[in-house]
């Protein structure tokens, strides 16, 4: 799929509290300021919704905004089945959000699952991965499976780095069009700790990314 | 995560910024000299923000103060005061805050603010999304005239907190700023304009008449407050502060806010390029005459806001008293309660304009629809290691399943209680509600009665209530949480408390507790041992569970930890791990720690604990009946690093 300038990029953030998506909602927005985005508006959740609860955010940007303020981006919250990007930490999350997907979404989906307190009291069932792909298919044809958590301990021995090598899968699908990589290393030099690190995360996601598209499309 | 925010040092460029931030942005560019707030989402990252910028620019702290406020009343009030000796004051508060301080604004209204000015920032909680509740608090501008300014982007946030100073001080009027959980969350871009220093030393120059609001002043005051509302309504044309889009079609949209956004965007989802729309920056007082040049051409105009119908009310009156001939549309198509979105004001608006909403939005719901009750639910929940959720385990325990027991919960993070699978509040009305009707509860039953308070509750507004049971010696168990932090809203410090300045167990002594025990929920058997005796006494017992917040202890131990091993110090290591576990669920279901999860090694099921999750809380180590849960330590010689003392 190809992208024009004034197309508006909607990205849903899934996961649970504690996992990085607010971390990663604020990249992406910086990333596209850096870009030159003409607009960019997104929401983020604070307060209750933080204890273990699941977490949604919302990015939205738009390179270049019409004069006529009824076809720009007005709100920052996307509209039912308008994503093009869900980047889902936990991978049940991708369901609870589920409204907002539709044919043009592509799925990248951590493989690491957070049972909730209810599941692992044998209250409430947990759906397999491959539960979660078909509902998920349904409605969209790309979904991307990888599991990030493992990567990200293996190689810098810490689950932390995680949301870093979604952000990186996630490039790799192309539904993040008109940010470029050096946009991201910056504002990961600019605004994380141990921004080594987390370049090196980045570049280990789209790596594995890439690896990942070739796959689906031999 | 942010190094140095130069967002708040910059004089000029173009940042990302979200409402909340862009609000403090505009204080500092409008000179203001003093803020005040007892913290509440969706404003309580304001005052951190505050704090923030006063920890990074030391020399910015003669002219502008931030204090955490003990309540909202006294936030107001304290706000006030410094608006009199001529400074410009921001005194944020969300919705339910409105319900405390009102008291003292309905006076603090009659009064103004001058010499200086005062801006009320509230954030409404449309859909409860942080909130117990989602009160359309629009109606205490009517009672109390607030003029009230709604932004919808950041930028707007930032402008219109500029201007709400302006008129305040001009006009010797609190104007009210209303963001919601969304616009104050909401990121993009804002201008950045010069700061302006606020004023450093300010002076109280009397003036009986204006800040002693009894009769016979408090009529005139009350006069006063009329002209000075009917001065601004005749200035709104000239603030440019409500925007029309113009259009053709006969029906057009009259609505404010984040609602705007949601408005033009389903609007252009549902084809309808047309519709004349009129954006009220301004929803209080309204300029007849920009209202009516608005509808005179139209047939029907709809009316787009959240919650209960206000601007509604106020443009019929409008429209009805011009004679203008107008369908007015508005609660009928769309809902009172809960959050709007573009999805649903399409939908809505689909069935006035007679559209069709796009295939895209109809089938994702369609889809979503068909799936959505297959989503295993996840209520937030404490978090691993809370020192409330261990005191719950011992509750019901010793109260056999809360059997011949009623449990009054309260505001903090054991509002959380009441979800499943512990379940194990009965009632909550609002900070230190539940103690309050505890009293009420234990003189006419003869359950059991426990009552729930946290401490910056307890500060809140929770010493009456105790005062009021223990002069009546009320058959109840209170147990106040003394984690060291307000901690649902975000871990702002508890006056005084986390500063060590005042005494929880002091305040009740002197209160006239007799009957008060100290414990820590981390050792739950000692902690059901003082329960039962508490249970078993008749009149007013207090537990407090001095443990601190195991979010803030956790973060305090992991940053000693990495600074130990900075230096050198080797550490020792603790691992927990599961064997011979019965799955008998004591630790899953009645604990229900989220950092235990069920897993099987070699086709049997068994309990396991999330390294990176837990916190070595050791709760479930000691309540598990089958002594299944073991603890190792390597390096066991070395440094241990405990978590600190309250
Ligand atoms: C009148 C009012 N003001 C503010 C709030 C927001 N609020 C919700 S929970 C909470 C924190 C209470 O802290 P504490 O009593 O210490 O309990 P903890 O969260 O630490 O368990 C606050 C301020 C509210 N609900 N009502
Ligand atoms: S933030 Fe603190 S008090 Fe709140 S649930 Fe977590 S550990 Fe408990
Ligand atoms: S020690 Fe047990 S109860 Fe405490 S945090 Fe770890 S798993 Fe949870």
């Amino acid at each position: 799929m190809s992208y024009e300038e004034t197309d508006i990029i909607n990205i849903i953030i899934a996961g649970t509290a504690g996992q990085g998506v607010i971390t990663l909602k604020r990249l992406i927005e910086f990333a596209a300021q850096k870009s030159g985005s003409d607009l960019v508006l997104g929401t983020e959740m604070h307060g209750l919704a933080q204890r273990e609860g699941a977490i949604v955010s919302h990015t939205r940007y738009q390179m270049k905004s019409y004069q006529n303020p009824r076809k720009n981006l007005q709100s920052p919250l996307i509209c039912y089945g308008d994503a093009d990007l869900f980047i889902c930490l936990e991978p049940v999350e991708a369901l609870r959000r589920g409204i907002f997907s539709s044919k043009k979404t592509t799925f990248v989906l951590n493989e690491r699952t957070i049972p909730g307190v209810m599941i692992t009291a044998d209250l409430e069932e947990y759906p397999s991965l491959n539960e979660i792909e078909e509902i998920l298919k349904k409605s969209s044809e790309e979904i991307y499976f990888i599991n990030a958590t493992q990567l990200s301990l293996d190689k810098f021995d810490t689950n932390q780095n995680m949301n870093i090598i979604m952000l990186g899968v996630a490039i790799a699908t192309g539904k993040l069009p008109f940010i470029k990589t050096e946009h991201y290393e910056q504002v990961i030099h600019e605004w994380l700790r141990d921004p080594d690190n987390n370049v090196q995360a980045l570049q280990l996601g789209i790596e594995n990314g890439k690896q990942l598209m070739r796959k689906e499309h031999v | 995560m942010i190094k140095e925010d130069k967002r708040f040092i910059s004089e000029q460029g173009e940042v990302l910024m979200l409402g909340n931030e862009a609000v403090v942005r505009g204080c500092l560019e409008a000179g203001v000299s003093y803020a005040a707030q007892y913290p509440g989402t969706p404003t309580s990252d304001i005052g951190e923000t505050f704090q923030k910028i006063l920890r990074e620019q030391p020399d910015l702290r003669k002219y502008l103060i931030h204090h955490w406020a003990i309540n909202e009343a006294v936030a107001s009030s304290e706000c006030a005061g410094a608006a009199w000796t001529g400074c410009r004051v921001l005194n944020p508060m969300k919705h339910v805050g409105l319900n405390v301080a009102s008291d003292a604004l309905s006076v603090i209204a009659l009064n103004g603010p001058n010499p200086g000015a005062m801006v009320i920032l509230v954030g409404a909680d449309p859909g409860s999304l942080g909130s117990h509740q989602e009160q359309n608090e629009r109606f205490y501008i009517w009672m109390f005239h607030f003029p009230c300014l709604e932004p919808h982007t950041p930028q707007e946030c930032k402008d219109y907190t500029k201007l709400a100073f302006e008129l305040s001080e001009k006009y010797d009027t609190v104007i009210e700023l209303r963001t919601s959980t969304r616009s104050a969350h909401s990121r993009g871009y804002v201008k950045l304009n010069p700061i302006k220093k606020g004023l450093s030393i300010g002076n109280f120059e009397r003036n009986i008449p204006k800040f002693n609001s009894l009769p016979p002043h408090a009529i005139n005051n009350h006069i006063r407050l009329y002209e000075r509302i009917e001065k601004i309504r005749e200035e709104i044309p000239n603030l440019n502060i409500n925007r029309l889009i113009p259009g053709e079609n006969s029906t057009g949209i009259i609505t404010s806010g984040m609602s705007f956004g949601y408005t033009l965007e389903a609007l252009a989802q549902l084809g309808l390029f047309d519709v004349p729309v009129l954006k009220l920056g301004m929803i209080y007082p309204l300029n007849h005459e920009e209202i009516t040049d608005f509808l005179a051409p139209l047939k029907n105009v709809v009316i787009i806001e959240e919650l209960e119908p206000f601007l509604e009310v106020k443009i019929s009156e409008i429209a009805h008293k011009h004679n203008l001939e107008i369908e007015i549309i508005g609660e009928e198509f769309f809902p009172k309660y809960n959050e709007y979105s573009t999805g649903l004001v399409a939908s809505c608006l689909a069935k006035i304009f007679q559209k069709r909403p796009e295939e895209q939005m109809t089938t994702s719901v369609e889809i979503f629809n068909s799936y959505k009750d297959k989503i295993p639910s996840r209520f937030p929940t404490f978090c691993a290691g809370c020192p409330e959720r261990a005191t719950l385990y011992s509750i019901l325990k010793t109260t056999n399943n809360m059997e011949n027991t009623v449990i009054c919960g309260d505001i903090g993070c054991f509002v959380m209680s009441f979800f499943p699978p512990q379940e194990c509040s009965d009632l909550i009305i609002c900070m230190s509600g539940g103690l309050s009707a505890a009293i009420g509860i234990s003189e006419k039953t003869e359950q059991k009665v426990i009552a729930f308070i946290g401490d910056s509750t307890f500060l809140h507004t929770g010493m009456s209530p105790l005062a009021e049971a223990a002069n009546y010696n009320s058959n109840v168990l209170l147990f106040i949480f003394e984690n060291s932090w307000t901690a649902m809203t975000g871990h702002q410090p508890v006056l005084g408390l986390t500063e060590k300045k005042l005494s929880i167990e002091k305040i009740c002594d002197a209160i006239g507790v007799n009957w008060l025990k100290i414990e820590d929920s981390y050792h739950p058997k000692r902690l059901m041992k003082s329960i039962n005796q508490a249970l078993e006494e008749k009149g007013l017992k207090v537990i407090i569970i001095k443990r601190e917040c195991a979010l803030q202890a956790n973060r305090w131990r992991t940053s000693q930890i990495r600074k130990l091993k900075k230096e050198g110090k080797k550490l020792q290591e603790v691992y927990f791990h599961i064997t011979g576990c019965q799955m008998c669920y004591e630790c899953a279901r009645i604990l229900s720690c989220p950092a235990i999860r069920k897993t099987e090694v070699d086709g049997l099921e068994t309990m396991q604990i999330d390294e990176d999750r837990c916190i070595r809380c050791e709760v479930c180590l000691r309540i598990c009946p089958n002594n299944a849960i073991h603890k190792s330590i390597i390096n066991a010689l070395e440094t241990e690093v405990h978590f600190r003392e309250l």
